[in-house]
């Protein structure tokens, strides 16, 4: 009898749940709207809200919502004037002389001026600190104020990127820093969101900024953020309505959501690099004929197919089209006799055996496996090493000496963190920059390009440093260190009523001009 | 008894010494280095060594041990290296939900499991039996994390009656603790059964019957308390896995507990939050077999504990 009533019971708790929800859920979806808010699903935790500390791309693009910097990055990544109404760079390349925009205010009410960024700077250089923002200065020797709405850096060495660094820190309130509240959790800047709350692991909800210097250019009141790590359960949400912004959408899912009238799905080139790198100081590796025969015997759209659903394109050059002062390469065409030709040559007629490492993701793994296909068409034999990223990361990273180092491929991919020139060769290509000081696990050594990474700082003018870049690249592409992949397509899907919200090149998502229709 | 639980509370102080030991051993011999890692990929050595100097990660490992425990024993759990935030507050922050989770994955697990259970011993190889073992089998065999995906599909994305993740209220809640419940329940209900038929077999119960008492009397009065013992055992084993399982569960369903916070600071070789979560992990599940004994004695007078 205790057990039919409990079960009779259990039936009807079940019964009640299941229409009190069926109820509630359309009633907060028109709530929703009303109150203009938007919700966007994306992959990750938020790590930190601290603007100068924040290091991971999710973190980056979450404070981006509430803080600016004196420049700033467009949609494709063109740095633009912000806080700053206008700058100067000396011709020694040496001076960064900035003119600061008036009438901005922070979110606490406080003004934005010379004295801000003073605050703001010295914050970021105080070694007890030790905060990330401090690697954009580097080559920043004195900053001075020139008057209430001027200031100068002087840097202690020319250095290509640095607008590009100064767009990646933001200008935090000076009675924020000085009250000094943690700064992680209680985020106050100038952008045209300010800070509500935030559930770590669970939400991050920024409100609109009334008194924004700036263009009325959104119409929604509420954001919400939403970290979504399964790749399942975040393109369910946008199926479902949850979220109004999806990001990143998983390829398999992209086909199911074009059928589908209410999403759009935008694919964006991104400045993420898919390569293997070959360790040039090594037998056979060291033979620009094999390394070329090895670009040869992949077939790059095939790759693109099979491996990225079709939702990338051919890397043709060493860096992706989207990063500055990228210049186009004609890319190795896929030619197995050609390849097989050139293995004679070197002496490898019958091949070679070779190891390949990457890391343990399912996408990882099937591009080793196609390169190994792909490979043993000219007879290496490739084995595939996958490791956990930190057990690979020390694999990398521990040999001192290149004579030490036990890499021979390493399938990976690369994109410079504030999109620039230098950050996508420097630490791949220049000779200093062998593991573990850098990135340069081809071992790749041409005294031209150490050369030329090095004058491209010295020069302030545009042209002479698009020339040497342009050099750099032919001649990388030409020595083939790697095996030219591809570059990622970002794809991200939105509900039809929400416009504005898009992801930059380099993984980032801005909300700025979000509309809902 | 009062005296055997101090005497088993006393016993847990070498035991996390231990335990704590073991936990700083192997998270810190598994390859992967957090300076690196923090430092992030355009860094140099140098700019590497900075950061693991002021993390103390330079200093030999048995210092390093030392170090944490004297924190560890004035209650200072450290920070977390990768957003610098205490850690007491990142599990604080995270340690409701997945209690709650937890707790109503068990609770559900143990009612429904019970109840199959002895419906299905009562009805041995009739229908209603059958009916719940293959419930039983499919909970067991089914992952967790394809329950998970299959009710998003279904009553999220087709019925659009609950929310696909979150905690954000009671209806968060549902799917997640299904999910994770469904297979202990599962486990339950098979103990449960072939106890319930083990007892059944015993000279009391033919005496019972003898006696002329109805069945309900004999199932509920005489036997069920008696057929507990090994499913409590079961349930006890079973709930410390249960945080094993919400690591995958969370993931799933988006729920931001202490699951989800494993798997991001193991993935950032965040050390500090990484031990504090183990050690949390273990005490809990020491606990739970200290209560599971003392639920033994409650069961069965018989055992008692010095």
């Amino acid at each position: 009898m205790k057990s039919r009533i409990s079960l009779l019971l259990f039936i009807m708790m079940a019964f009640l749940a299941i229409t009190a929800c069926s109820s509630d859920e359309n009633s907060e979806g028109k709530a929703k709207d009303e109150k203009k808010e938007i919700t966007i699903a994306i992959d990750q935790n938020f790590v930190t809200l601290d603007p100068h500390n924040a290091g991971d791309t999710v973190s980056i693009f979450g404070t981006r919502a509430m803080y600016e910097g004196l420049v700033g990055f467009d949609q494709n990544m063109e740095v633009i004037p912000v806080l700053a109404e206008d700058y100067e760079v000396s011709e020694d390349a040496l001076e960064y002389t900035f003119k600061l925009r008036e009438g901005v205010t922070f979110h606490d009410g406080e003004p934005f001026n010379a004295e801000a960024v003073q605050a703001n700077f010295d914050r970021i250089m105080d070694e007890d600190q030790d905060l990330r923002a401090k690697r954009n200065f580097q080559y920043v020797d004195k900053m001075e104020v020139l008057g209430d709405y001027e200031v100068k850096f002087t840097l202690n060495q020319p250095f290509s990127a640095m607008l590009n660094k100064f767009a990646m820190v933001p200008f935090i309130s000076p009675k924020a820093i000085k009250e000094d509240k943690d700064l992680g959790l209680n985020p106050v800047g100038t952008g045209p969101f300010q800070f509500n709350k935030w559930n770590q692991g669970d939400s991050l909800v920024v409100d609109k900024y009334a008194d924004y210097w700036g263009e009325d250019a959104t119409n929604v009141e509420k954001v919400v953020y939403k970290p979504v790590p399964e790749n399942g359960s975040r393109a369910a949400m946008l199926k479902t309505g949850e979220a109004d912004f999806v990001y990143p959408v998983p390829q398999q899912n992209v086909k199911d959501f074009e059928n589908n009238d209410d999403v759009v799905i935008e694919k964006t080139p991104s400045t993420i690099a898919r390569y293997v790198s070959i360790n040039t100081f090594k037998e056979p590796f060291n033979d620009v004929k094999v390394r070329k025969a090895m670009n040869m015997a992949v077939n790059k759209e095939a790759y693109i197919d099979v491996v990225k659903n079709g939702y990338a394109s051919i890397l043709d050059s060493t860096m992706s089209s989207e990063t500055q002062y990228y210049s186009k390469q004609e890319p190795y065409t896929f030619d197995v006799e050609e390849a097989k030709k050139l293995m004679k040559e070197a002496g490898y007629a019958d091949g070679f055996e070779a190891e390949i490492w990457g890391n343990s993701s399912s996408e990882t793994i099937q591009g080793m496996e196609f390169i190994k296909q792909q490979l043993a068409q000219i007879d290496i034999d490739v084995s595939i090493k996958s490791m956990e990223e930190g057990t690979l990361s020390d694999e990398i990273y521990t040999p001192e000496t290149p004579e030490d180092a036990k890499v021979q491929m390493w399938y990976v991919s690369w994109s410079p963190s504030s999109g620039d020139a230098d950050g996508a060769t420097r630490s791949l290509f220049s000779s200093e920059y062998f593991p573990p000081n850098g990135a340069n696990t081809a071992y790749f050594n041409n005294s031209d390009v150490d050369k030329w990474i090095n004058a491209a700082n010295e020069t302030s003018v545009k042209e002479e440093q698009a020339d040497i870049y342009s050099n750099i690249q032919s001649t990388v592409y030409d020595e083939a260190p790697w095996i030219f992949l591809a570059t990622d397509t970002i794809l991200s899907g939105h509900t039809k009523n929400l416009d504005g919200v898009y992801v930059l090149p380099d993984g980032s998502v801005s909300i700025k001009n979000a509309t809902l229709k | 008894m009062w005296q055997y639980i101090v005497k088993r509370v006393i016993g847990l102080i070498p035991l996390i010494l231990v335990v704590s030991f073991v936990i700083f051993m192997f998270i810190h011999l598994i390859p992967g280095d957090p300076a690196r890692l923090i430092a992030g990929k355009e860094a140099t050595i140098e700019e590497v060594q900075e950061i693991r100097v002021s993390l103390g990660l330079d200093k030999p490992i048995i210092e390093q041990y030392f170090v944490y425990l004297k924190d560890l024993l004035t209650g200072d759990l450290g920070y977390s290296i990768q957003s610098g935030a205490p850690v007491s507050e990142l599990i604080g922050e995270r340690i409701m939900p997945t209690l709650g989770l937890t707790f109503i994955s068990i609770i559900w697990a143990l009612v429904v499991g019970i109840l199959i259970g002895v419906v299905s011993a009562v009805f041995r190889n009739k229908w209603p039996d059958h009916l719940g073992m293959v419930v039983a089998v499919s909970g067991i065999s089914l992952p967790n994390f394809w329950v998970g995906l299959v009710l998003i599909q279904l009553f999220s994305v087709q019925l659009g009656w609950l929310p696909t993740g979150g905690a954000d209220d009671w209806k968060s809640y549902l799917m997640p603790s299904f999910a994770l419940g469904a297979g202990i329940m599962a486990m339950i209900a098979r103990f449960m059964r072939s106890s319930l038929m083990e007892t059944m077999k015993q000279d009391y119960i033919r005496t019972g019957r003898a006696k002329g008492l109805g069945g309900n009397a004999i199932v509920f009065g005489h036997a069920l308390k008696n057929s507990l013992i090994p499913v409590v055992t079961i349930a006890g084993l079973q709930f410390g896995f249960l945080l094993g399982g919400s690591v995958v569960v969370e993931t799933v369903f988006s729920f931001p507990g202490l699951g989800r916070l494993l798997i991001d600071s193991i993935q950032f070789r965040d050390y500090p939050v990484v031990q504090a979560e183990i050690l949390l992990f273990s005490l809990q599940f020491i606990l739970v077999n200290l209560l599971v004994d003392i639920v033994y004695s409650f069961l069965n007078p018989k055992i008692r504990y010095q």
